[in-house]
């Protein structure tokens, strides 16, 4: 056995012990090293460097890693292997997405300013931003020699009294502090309950004098992002919200990669616990201690999530999603609670999930449609959520249709080179001189935080852009010479956004041709998947009113540049709206409005699922959008390439 | 109630390209009918047939080729007597030799056989690479350098190296590109677009878009030129407006319907005949969807097929 330390930036270290010729990827792991691995350790994607600080390890040399870099001490963690006690750095980069990750989480006032409305019109829509928990005070007789009545049965009956509602169940958590919370409250208590028609369900009890929160959890579980919201049940005030990183990251980018680790042996207990005890519950601890709330005091939960999501956090196997016929286990279901998953909150909570409607359609979706509100206009509408997985509703009042494309990771920056998640240092908005070829930047940080790499709207606008001054070809090869335009040895071209000297890293930030030809197939699934969903039903693009985009690149994506490198439609840019993290504020509406939670299971069951995988013509159309901005220029009018002499 | 005929007419028509110089010029194109049908409009240039011929001389043709061309010394002699051959409108030079995983020759040696064969006819000539893109790219540019003021047609330019080739050919060379994708209207198109974006006069394009064998994945390349033929006519796309040539020789010459030895197939019959049929029925299926020039090697092919395009025309 070999010492193996992972030193962190930050100075910290953790050791763990190695079998020889062990991978440092797998050790790392074991130990809860968070090292990024989009590609799960197939040296694809280059994301896994550590830097070798002393000792040995057996590395193989890839591409990734120039000559410079590897003399430096710079390896892939996946494809080295343990050979001797050795101490590496993992740096600051590869750990990032475990905090400081932008994302739509209703931090920033135009988020709250979208939230704000959609909880309007789902009011206006008539459906009433009300549950079924309430605080009731209750007071009862003490007993006394003459009445004889058990603690359980005397609280049972006087809730029953001021209810209505004969049937009441008191759980044993309530039951076991009973005599107790009763004696010290003089029999005089404010009670949590669930009311429903025929019974009420006793979650917590209190003294008359204490002001009581009832809580309640949000949880949007995105493959890459995991969002939460604690809310004020009663009133619906947003008490704190959290993001972070999904924990099970390290286990694969994207949701094949992850079921695959899952049915490795313990692989199903590994991937609910990054999820649950990695992310979920220090995201509850957090938001419990910034808004002072007791964690037994969140009464119910509500997750969206993508079907594979859903089944990794609760723990169902998800491999017959992966394999032909593609079944669930299921669309809907209430039959979780906290206490089956270990999530930290009150143990009786009911965990209300969002109900899947495809394989690769699940309640992250579901939630969304609800709160674009396509359902309830005579309009139509595209609905679109951008991340790992793009999925598009399509419809109005009268019908739905929904798909689901595989985008990969290319948005959230993986199988691009230069490619990262949305956090510090991240380009994420570009434009180029059409004449000197010379790119403006915003990067993402505090004021002069360098440039370290590209995000998914900052990819977008390099590329747009690079079409736009005539430096790529359609096909997204370079065309034009320059200062900024380089070839490697292979032939392979690159545009330099930020040359080593100004770029926050080691290297140079560049996007290579490989780069824009993987994200152009990218927006083609996207694009090609609302074309074949718009004509299989004889639509096109003209006769759509609205598109709303959701999803966490949503928000800073330019969208004159989406249309420019045909990754949505060509029609007017004030049709397009951006309606944030919607999977989250829809999750939201589902806890706090019983009508809302009905409405949701009513849409996902009156949502006509289509694969794509099965529709002739699919795989026409991908060919068709794998140019720039389409084969078919006739789709995209507006679009045009600058004319420089 | 008499029968009143209905015509298809379209509003778009083939681009017509002319091969070659002088009154032995051949026009690929011009039509504005589907394929044959010469009762909704009169044919206005036929489809043509090219003859092919290696660099490589006679060294691995099959018997039969041998024959045909028994006397010729060199590469210049099979020219001549090929372009004599009954129903030929063009000579196909293929530069099979080139390919680096095969006789590798170098580019001066195949661009002087070139200028034998070019000097040695005066007809129409289609030069072809040997299918190695980084070869093709050097190789076919000196051709198109080597033949100007002939106007040749250079097979092919791809989406790999149609920067070189479309270039040195359709831009500084004023000769003809022949635009080669791998069996997808979506593809064909695509490459049509990046020609044209480089500078290339979309008149000067002919495009081959894939070729088999029938029963090689043949469904396939049919299917794509039915569908080129329709998008370009009825949709007046112009971006698919270009003729089509569809090298067929090189396809059927090597599948094992055209090679097996009677010894090895004793119920298939005459080994020679089983490859010619294959090579006209292979020829005859491509012109019946859409293509406007094919390429063959047996003169008795050429022939055939020479008579059915004069009958149906």
């Amino acid at each position: 056995m070999f010492k193996v330390t992972f030193k962190f930036e930050s100075g910290e270290g953790v050791t763990a012990f190695a079998a020889s010729g062990e991978n440092l990827l797998e050790v790392a792991r074991k130990t809860n090293v968070a090292i990024d691995a989009p590609c799960s350790g197939n040296a694809a994607c280059g994301k896994c460097r550590v830097k070798l600080l002393s000792g040995e390890l057996d590395s193989q040399k890839t591409r990734h890693i120039t000559d410079e870099e590897y003399g430096a001490g710079w390896r892939l963690a996946c494809v080295s292997k343990v050979e001797a006690d050795v101490e590496v750095m993992v740096p600051d980069i590869a750990s990032a997405y475990k905090g400081r990750m932008k994302a739509a989480d209703l931090s920033s006032p135009a988020e709250v300013k979208i939230f704000t409305e959609a909880k309007e019109q789902l009011n206006a829509a008539g459906i009433a931003l009300k549950n079924s928990l309430e605080l009731i005070q209750v007071s009862m007789d003490a007993p006394s020699l003459d009445d004889t009545m058990p603690d359980v049965e005397r609280l049972e009956r006087a809730v029953a009294a001021v209810t209505g509602v004969n049937r009441v169940r008191v759980p044993y958590s309530v039951l076991k502090t009973l005599p107790d919370k009763l004696r010290e409250a003089d029999f005089k208590v404010q009670c949590i309950i669930r009311r429903t028609v025929r019974n009420i369900f006793v979650y917590d009890m209190f003294p008359m004098d204490e002001n009581v929160q009832a809580g309640g959890l949000v949880v949007d579980i995105g493959t890459t992002t995991v969002s939460a919201l604690i809310i004020d049940m009663l009133n619906g005030d947003i008490l704190a919200k959290a993001t972070t990183g999904n924990g099970q990251i390290r286990y694969g980018a994207d949701v094949i990669n992850r079921i695959i680790e899952s049915r490795k042996e313990g692989g199903q207990k590994k991937l609910q616990d990054a999820v649950i005890k990695e992310t979920i519950n220090p995201l509850i601890h957090t938001m419990c201690r910034n808004c002072g709330m007791k964690t037994s005091q969140i009464y119910r939960m509500c997750v969206a999530a993508n079907t594979t999501m859903n089944h990794l956090f609760t723990g169902i196997n998800a491999e017959p999603l992966r394999t032909e016929p593609y079944i669930p286990a299921f669309f809907k279901t209430n039959a979780v609670f906290a206490n089956d998953l270990g999530i930290d909150i009150n143990q009786d909570a009911h965990i209300i999930i969002a109900p899947n409607i495809g394989s690769y359609v699940g309640g992250d979706i579901t939630a969304g449609t609800l709160v674009s509100m396509i359902w309830n206009r005579p309009a139509y509408s595209v609905f679109i959520d951008l991340g790992t997985n793009g999925e598009i509703v399509f419809g109005n009042s009268d019908f739905m249709m929904s798909c689901a494309c595989s985008a990969g990771p290319a948005f959230e920056g993986g199988d691009i080179s230069c490619g990262m998640r949305a956090t510090d240092g991240a380009i994420e908005a570009c434009s180029i001189d059409a004449k000197t070829m010379e790119p403006t930047f915003t990067v993402i940080g505090d004021e002069g935080e360098k440039p370290v790499g590209l995000c998914g709207s900052g990819i977008i606008d390099v590329i747009s852009e690079l079409f736009r001054c005539g430096i790529i070809s359609p096909k997204g090869k370079f065309v034009r010479e320059g200062e900024r335009v380089r070839h490697d040895k292979y032939g392979m071209g690159s545009y330099v956004l930020a040359f080593k000297e100004q770029a926050g890293s080691v290297k140079d930030v560049e996007i290579t041709e490989v780069d824009i030809d993987n994200f152009i197939r990218a927006k083609g699934a996207i694009f090609s998947a609302i074309q074949t969903l718009l004509t299989s039903l004889d639509f096109d693009v003209s006769m759509v009113d609205d598109v709303y985009v959701a999803g966490g690149i949503g928000s800073g994506i330019n969208m004159k540049n989406a249309v420019g490198i045909g990754m949505l439609p060509d029609i007017p840019l004030e049709k397009f709206h951006y309606i944030g993290n919607s999977s989250l504020s829809g999750a939201y509406a589902m806890l706090l409005s019983g009508e809302a939670e009905r409405k949701v299971y009513e849409l996902a069951q009156s949502m006509t699922y289509m694969e794509l995988s099965t529709t002739p013509g699919y795989m026409d159309e991908f060919v068709a959008a794998c140019f720039i901005p389409h084969t078919n220029s006739s789709l995209f009018p507006s679009v045009n390439q600058e004319v420089i002499d | 109630m008499p029968f009143t005929k209905k015509l298809q007419k379209f509003n778009a028509t083939v681009r017509s390209v002319e091969v070659g110089t002088g009154d032995k010029a051949v026009t690929l194109g011009g039509g504005n009918t589907l394929p044959f049908y010469s009762f909704d409009a009169p044919t206005t240039n036929t489809a043509k047939i090219g003859i092919e011929i290696s660099d490589m001389g006679l060294a691995h043709e099959p018997d039969c080729i041998k024959e045909v061309y028994a006397g010729c010394e060199t590469v210049a002699d099979m020219a001549k007597k090929a372009i004599t051959m009954e129903g030929v409108d063009f000579l196909c030079l293929r530069l099979e030799g080139g390919d680096p995983n095969g006789e590798n020759r170098p580019v001066e040696e195949l661009v002087a056989v070139a200028k034998e064969v070019a000097e040695a006819v005066d007809f129409p000539l289609v030069v072809e690479g040997c299918k190695n893109v980084e070869k093709d790219a050097e190789l076919l540019s000196k051709v198109a350098e080597a033949l100007q003021g002939k106007n040749v047609l250079l097979m092919s330019a791809k989406e790999e190296n149609y920067k070189n080739i479309g270039a040195a050919a359709g831009l500084a060379y004023n000769q003809l590109v022949g635009a080669e994708s791998a069996v997808d209207i979506n593809l064909a198109k695509q490459l049509n677009v990046l020609l044209k974006q480089l500078g290339v006069d979309s008149g000067k394009v002919v495009m081959n878009v894939g070729s088999s064998a029938a029963g090689y994945g043949f469904d396939y390349l049919i299917s794509t030129l039915d569908r080129v033929k329709a998008a370009a006519l009825g949709q007046n796309d112009d971006s698919l407006l270009m003729p089509i040539i569809t090298p067929v020789a090189s396809e059927t010459w090597s599948v094992k319907e055209s090679v097996a030895t009677e010894e090895d197939a004793p119920g298939w019959g005459c080994v020679v005949e089983r490859a010619i049929d294959m090579e006209v029925e292979t020829a005859v299926a491509c012109l019946a969807c859409g293509s406007d020039a094919v390429i063959l090697k047996h003169p008795t092919s050429v022939a055939t097929v020479s008579k059915l395009i004069s009958a149906l025309s």
